[in-house]
């Protein structure tokens, strides 16, 4: 018999004579946490969605009587995006302090070229905003196959810096299988989602109270740390590659920049 | 007769919103999560703080748990992450020693008064062995027997993939090993 199974039945039978501190019980205080009201940060801002409430009940009318199913929209995105509407959002993780990769947890500092290096598809950097200030590569540790790369603004004429990111304007592109659910979008009853085609490319537009974005490791479960408030976002499907137009704009300013992508 | 229900119903339930249905979930799964927020913080009471707020984490995330997956390595994930951010935040972690519990007396063997003194000798030594152990080493080892988590529990734990856990474990193996026959040699 090999040693090393001797050596781990060996610890197998000490991890019943190990003293552990007695467990304490813990579901009457999360239960009493659980009963106080969810906060979602809300910035100055956000007010001035409830001043276009009537324009964006319009919406939410023609949306409803559409009423696609997350899985019809997932598909039809064709991409790896996961739309689900909720009616409580998760808190978020506390936005971090530190490098904007650091707080947004976007991985690792690159350049376009070595970026473009690292992935198989073709990067498209949107030539409305110029060239972007920082770029970083995400390659999730036991993640599903496939690599995030964000090009970050940190500032743009006419956009106001967004209060969840800190920056001006964040592209976000990734590429993997169909049908992987790569990036999860949680839209609560404050937020809006609208097909919108550019040049031929589909996709959505989110806007209205921020929405929470995370990302499903391979096994499926939620990657804690990437739970993060997003302003209005402009998700579109360039061939295969899903596009991700993130910052506090309009959707005029968010189509004119899904556009100038080349 | 209605039976215990199990995870996957009482995770539906929760998902609904039913709060005592999560309560159940919090029981059932509060000590593997206790003990494993403890191996990696070293300490009870951030262990305490790290399970509590997982918990709650993980509810509010709840709307994000894929049906039919595995609730124990989802759990143990948020609250492991917890775990280390607290050490992170802190910027310390204390060192774990963990000890063999007292009175302890094997079930199946009526050994003689010097034959079990030599036994639990020799098991409080080896326990010696693995608290000398790198971090990374001590960490493997203490999921993966101690803890006797999975290996995909164990890589949701460590925060690392489950493939690395096998190689990670292998190599904390025979460093252990390695020093038992050291040990041994005096």
């Amino acid at each position: 018999m090999a040693e090393e199974t001797v050596l781990e039945r060996q610890l197998l039978e000490l991890a019943r004579q190990v003293s552990w501190p007695a467990t304490p019980d813990f579901s009457a205080k999360v239960a009493s946490r659980l009963a106080a009201p969810v906060r979602v940060e809300r910035p100055w801002f956000q007010q001035r969605w409830a001043l276009a409430a009537a324009a964006v009940l319009a919406v939410v009318a023609a949306l409803l009587a559409y009423n696609p199913t997350r899985e019809a929209i997932a598909d039809w995105i064709n991409v790896h995006v996961l739309i689900q509407r909720v009616t409580t959002l998760p808190s978020p993780s506390p936005r971090a302090s530190g490098a904007v990769g650091d707080r947004l947890a976007l991985g690792r500092l690159t350049t376009l070229e070595e970026a473009q290096r690292s992935v198989k598809w073709k990067i498209t950097a949107p030539s409305a905003l110029g060239t972007p200030d920082l770029v970083y590569i995400l390659e999730p540790p036991g993640g599903p196959p496939g690599t995030e790369v964000t090009l970050v603004y940190l500032s743009v004429p006419g956009v106001k810096t967004a209060g969840e990111t800190g920056v001006a304007v964040l592209v976000t592109e990734a590429r993997g299988q169909v049908d992987t659910q790569f990036f999860g979008k949680l839209i609560g009853a404050g937020t809006n989602i609208e097909p919108v085609t550019v040049d031929g490319h589909q996709g959505y537009w989110i806007s209205g109270q921020p929405h929470i974005v995370y990302y499903r490791g391979s096994d499926g479960t939620l990657q804690q740390e990437t739970l993060r408030l997003a302003t209005n976002t402009l998700l579109l499907d360039v061939d295969g590659t899903l596009v991700r137009i993130e910052g506090n704009l309009t959707k005029d300013q968010a189509l004119q920049i899904a556009g100038s992508l080349a | 007769m209605e039976g215990r229900p199990t995870d996957g119903d009482l995770f539906e339930r929760a998902q609904r919103g039913d709060v005592a249905a999560y309560e159940e979930v919090v029981r059932r799964y509060q000590e593997v999560a206790f003990r494993t927020a403890y191996v990696i913080t070293g300490s009870g009471a951030d262990a305490e703080d790290a399970v509590q707020e997982g918990f709650v984490k993980a509810y509010r995330a709840l709307a994000t748990f894929r049906p039919g997956a595995e609730p124990r390595p989802w759990l143990l994930r948020i609250v492991a992450n917890e775990a280390r951010n607290r050490i992170r935040s802190a910027g310390r972690r204390q060192r774990l020693e963990l000890r063999l519990a007292e009175g302890y007396r094997p079930g199946d063997a009526a050994p003689s008064p010097e034959a079990a003194a030599v036994a639990a000798e020799e098991r409080r030594r080896l326990l010696q062995l693995v608290n000398g152990l790198s971090e990374e080493d001590r960490l493997v080892i203490t999921s993966r027997y101690f803890l006797e988590l999975s290996g995909e529990e164990t890589a949701a734990s460590l925060g690392i993939p489950e493939g690395t856990v096998k190689s990670r474990l292998s190599r904390a193996l025979t460093r252990l090993r390695n020093r038992v026959e050291e040990a041994a040699r005096g």
